[in-house]
């Protein structure tokens, strides 16, 4: 828990003040995280952005079939996974157990990467 | 196929604009939602902060004050899906006018072209009115429903009116988690 005053949850909405400090911290190692919150949003939007850049990939290359599908469940996953445990060394249990972490914004992303997939796939090799 | 597509994504993100729009003028800025959701959210933290302190306990004074917690937490939960129905009705009727609107002009057209198959019981949504046996034309629904996953949720934490974690992990009702404005409330 964390041992900061009460604040309000936000679940995603950091404040702008707040938001270079988070920004910092995600890109430096073994950062300190004493609100769980914020760190669970870090997962979110680098999960958000890895979809995207992932479909960006897929569609330009192209790839195809459930092998696309399939690379993207273990790369999201094992990037998730190396982030939170080797570069912030956190302890997953303070997160309710590496599940929690890995569910993490993951259908939301899942449908961003589709998206950005389908899109790229369609444009680029099929106008 | 680059107009359709871009201008489906055009459409779900003014759709999802418009959906947070009209529950914030229903629901999220009305003083009735603010309490409860101010209540849910100190429900919640105070069951958190006894489970964390007694969560193992065997004493059945304390077990029953969690279960009494969770009894009161529950109650407040559905009170805010109460208040929710009103704009959920109201975005409703104004969806299913907007998606039999959109679906008549993509009718029976290919918006896209998937890079994989879909499972079967997908494919009665991937390949909705469209003619043929080729399973990777995508028709106007699915991009649609894929987009407006994907952007709707972001914009509602981009709005922060997405529920908060302790809320979605506490919320059981009917309808899932309640999305709530929890920016300036303690």
């Amino acid at each position: 828990m964390s041992t900061t005053k009460a604040k309000p949850e936000k679940n995603g909405t950091v404040k702008p003040s707040n938001v270079s400090s988070v920004l910092t911290r995600a890109f430096t190692s073994n950062s300190q995280w004493p609100d769980k919150d914020e760190f669970l949003d870090v997962i979110y939007w680098g999960r958000q952005v890895l979809g995207l850049v992932l479909g960006l990939v897929w569609g330009f290359i192209p790839l195809k079939g459930f092998v696309g599908l399939f690379l993207f469940g273990v790369i999201n996953a094992a990037v998730i996974y190396f982030y939170a445990s080797s570069f912030q060394g956190i302890d997953e249990e303070e997160f309710g157990g590496m599940w929690e972490l890995t569910k993490e914004g993951f259908v939301t992303s899942f449908a961003g990467f589709l998206v950005m997939w389908i899109i790229l796939y369609s444009g680029l090799h099929y106008d | 196929m680059w107009a359709d597509t871009l201008f489906i994504v055009v459409i779900s993100i003014c759709t999802a604009l418009f959906g947070e729009g009209l529950t914030w003028l229903l629901v999220y800025r009305t003083e009735k939602y603010q309490k409860l959701k101010a209540e849910v959210e100190r429900q919640c933290k105070r069951l958190e902060k006894k489970k964390e302190v007694h969560g193992d306990t065997t004493d059945r004074q304390q077990k029953r004050k969690i279960e009494r917690e969770e009894e009161r937490l529950k109650n407040s939960n559905r009170d805010l899906s109460l208040v929710k129905m009103k704009s959920m009705f109201a975005i409703g009727f104004a969806f299913t006018a907007l998606l039999s609107m959109f679906n008549s002009i993509f009718d029976g057209r290919v918006v896209a072209k998937l890079p994989f198959i879909p499972i079967s019981w997908l494919q009665g949504l991937s390949h909705r009115n469209l003619l043929g046996d080729d399973y990777t034309d995508c028709s106007f629904i699915f991009l649609y429903i894929l987009c407006t996953m994907s952007i709707r949720q972001n914009i509602q934490k981009l709005l922060g009116f997405a529920p908060s974690r302790a809320a979605n992990k506490h919320s059981t009702n009917l309808f899932g988690p309640q999305p709530q404005q929890l920016s300036g409330y303690k």
